[in-house]
């Protein structure tokens, strides 16, 4: 028996709207659709009433939790087209804020995997954890979210030998606790088992397909911008590109975990060897005619920008590509096969960033047409429930 | 394999399908094709050169004409193609068959300009909305908004 | 007497929907950090609900694009009587940067009307607490 689901705008569970359609045949997906526009803003539109500086406040404004991303990417292709370089010091302040970004984001989404399998415990202690790290944001920038510490030619504060201190002082805090949910993760059957096999996208799909980001390195593709492509100053920085081979959930959430721990190296190395002197350079107002193009490796995946100038100061084109975009070709492809109570989880581990929602699904029954609505916190409960039934699986194991 | 080679191999291998390569900064390369070589230039690029990630698709509009990019990218170098279709006559072959995973910056291309894609596997509007207005195209150069007053609740309007 | 009562019950327990109209996300991250220990709302008695027929406060972010604005309607039709509306963030009140945009309508008031508004890009958890508590002081 079919039915469709609609899995609509207004929903709980995720946090930004955009709506599903999904065909079910009893419990298995068959197909599914997305509808997006939801969150369409006409930022582009807007950007080329702007001048570069104004748009440096709008392309922050694109997705909240990635801000500085965005800004980044924005104001790296700008310094190309003034041919601009800013000093060395700026360059390292500005990817020290942009690895406590990835840090930031990587414990928000530790949460809220954790919610969606049903483990509400570990929610609260990785969003805890995440308050250290917004002290640290705000005490470099003056605010918890959007930070609004790039400028044209640098970065617009300086940290003195207190803060630096102080910041080396929280990491050995959050590595302590970071390899207690390690340990966690490693340790705890119901939650591997959950984890495991759910959300399967094969190597060969997710080339076709052009996943990016740890959804596409969960599925053994060392594809990381930072190191194919580097910018700023990722050639000098000792890290490495972590990769995952199962292709599922649990996969993604290793990659998220180990890039946690790298992020804490490459932060200590930043700290520890920062240069002196000035953080930002003055920059003339108008660009020469001319194209760039701008890529950045986000906590979500690779985030590319087009500019094009014609030598007044405002762009003539600004094209913006957020990552979570890239990989719903992807996720529509994972969710079928799957089952609808894994919907919420699915959903959650390509850590969608739809404004860069709220859900509700309709089921449709396939054969008669008649349609029911569910809400997603009923779509949870029909998962905690089969899922507590299910027998565990002896040999799912943290692959480390 | 570094910027040089790729261009070498590219002119030896698309001929003279290319119209123009540039090189402007490191790890960037920019090729002009004509519009009716597009598929065929992206199907030998996936092949020969490993190009089968495909970042984005950006359309400009610049005065007489359309010119549309599509961004790939490899282990090695980033590389753009490039073309341009007339604004009189706005059709251009979608590349789905080659690239699956271009499809959603398609359909974007259709809603945002007006440009009609063929042979597109699924030509529903993405972004707008369900009450848009037909034949309104938001990036086009000659379409302003003209924004609605706005009452205040409580206030003087 | 029963209308007391109720009264009391409403004020020391409000049950909230947060709603998401075309939000960059950023003021939704401030709400649900307001539930995490450090904020923890849960001491007021404030429980996150689900679904608009079990609420009575509806919180929302963003500002609202064309194509929500229906299902925004919807929803405040279907929560139950007496209802009261925040709107958090710069974005719900007036469209902060996104001001001028085609597909914007350019505030939550043009839609629905408002009781308390937070001000704030993005508002801080603890200026949330602030207008849930003043919303309370009014009742």
């Amino acid at each position: 028996m079919k039915f469709t689901v609609p899995i609509g705008p207004q929903h709980p569970a995720l946090k930004e709207p955009i709506s599903l359609r999904m065909t079910l045949e009893g419990e298995v997906i068959t197909d599914a659709d997305v509808r997006l526009g939801y969150n369409h803003r006409g930022l582009e539109k807007l950007a080329e009433e702007r001048t570069f500086l104004q748009n440096i406040y709008l392309t922050e404004r694109i997705c909240g939790i990635c801000s500085h991303s965005h800004t980044t990417c924005f104001v790296q292709g700008v310094e190309k087209l003034m041919e601009v370089e800013p000093p060395r010091r700026g360059l390292y302040l500005r990817f020290l804020v942009a690895e406590l970004e990835r840090v930031h984001s990587h414990l928000l989404w530790l949460g809220v995997a954790g919610h969606e399998a049903g483990f509400d415990t570990f929610f609260m202690y990785t969003w805890r954890d995440r308050e250290v790290v917004m002290d640290i944001l705000e005490t470099i920038s003056g605010n918890r979210v959007h930070y609004a510490i790039n400028t044209l030619g640098g970065v617009r504060r300086d940290i003195d030998e207190i803060q630096k201190n102080k910041i080396l002082g929280s990491l050995d805090l959050l590595r302590k606790r970071s390899e207690y949910y390690l340990h966690i993760g490693a340790n705890e059957p119901t939650f591997v088992n959950r984890l495991a096999g759910v959300g399967y996208l094969s190597k060969k799909d997710a080339l076709a397909l052009c996943a990016v980001g740890p959804a596409a390195r969960a599925s053994d593709i060392p594809q990381d911008v930072r190191k194919d492509d580097p910018y700023g100053i990722y050639a000098e920085v000792p890290f490495e590109v972590c990769t995952a081979t199962t292709c599922d959930v649990l996969g993604r959430t290793v990659v998220r975990v180990k890039e946690l721990m790298q992020c804490y190296n490459m932060i200590e190395f930043l700290l520890k060897n920062l240069p002196e002197g000035p953080v930002s350079v003055r920059t003339q107002r108008r660009a020469k005619p001319n194209e760039v193009v701008s890529r950045y490796e986000a906590p979500r995946g690779e985030n590319i920008h087009y500019i094009k100038s014609n030598g007044t100061d405002k762009p003539e084109r600004l094209k913006v590509r957020a990552p979570t975009l890239a990989n719903y070709p992807a996720t529509l492809l994972m969710l079928k096969k799957g089952y609808i109570a894994d919907i919420p989880l699915i959903f959650a581990a390509i850590d969608p960033c739809i404004c860069c929602a709220e859900r509700t699904a309709t089921l449709v029954n396939g054969r008669s047409g008649e349609e029911r609505v569910v809400t997603f916190s009923e779509l949870r409960r029909l998962a905690r429930e089969r899922w507590q039934k299910a027998p565990i699986k002896k040999d799912a194991v943290w692959p480390f | 394999m570094n910027d040089m080679e790729t261009i070498e191999k590219a002119k030896a291998l698309l001929g003279g399908k290319i119209l123009e390569i540039t090189n402007p900064a490191v790890r960037r390369i920019f090729l002009r094709v004509a519009p009716q070589d597009l598929v065929e230039a992206v199907r030998v690029l996936r092949d020969e050169f490993g190009f089968a990630y495909l970042a984005t698709i950006s359309g400009v509009d610049i005065g007489e004409n359309y010119e549309i990019l599509y961004h790939f990218a490899n282990k090695y170098t980033q590389l753009n193609v490039r073309t341009q279709i007339p604004k009189a006559e706005p059709h251009i072959s979608s590349i789905c068959a080659v690239i699956p995973g271009a499809i959603l910056y398609e359909r974007e291309l259709q809603d945002m300009f007006g440009i009609v894609v063929d042979n597109i596997p699924d030509p529903r509007p993405l972004v707008l909305p369900d009450d848009w207005p037909a034949g309104n195209y938001p990036l086009r150069k000659d379409w302003k908004f003209q924004r609605p007053e706005e009452k205040i609740p409580g206030g003087k309007s | 007497m029963f209308e007391k009562i109720v009264r009391w019950s409403r004020k020391k327990s409000p049950w909230i929907l947060h709603l998401n109209s075309g939000a960059c996300n950023a003021c939704d991250i401030e709400v649900v950090a307001a539930l995490t220990p450090r904020f923890d709302v849960e001491r007021f008695g404030v429980l996150l609900k689900a679904t608009p027929r079990h609420a009575d406060v509806i919180i929302s972010t963003g500002p609202v694009t064309r194509q929500i604005k229906d299902r925004i309607i919807r929803i405040y039709e279907q929560t139950p009587d007496p209802k009261f509306v925040i709107a958090v963030g710069a974005c719900a009140m007036s469209g902060c940067v996104y001001r001028g945009a085609y597909n914007i309508m350019g505030g939550l008031d043009q839609v629905i009307p408002v009781n308390v508004y937070v001000p704030g890009c993005p508002a801080r958890p603890d200026a949330i607490l602030e207008g849930v508590v003043k919303l309370l002081g009014k009742l």
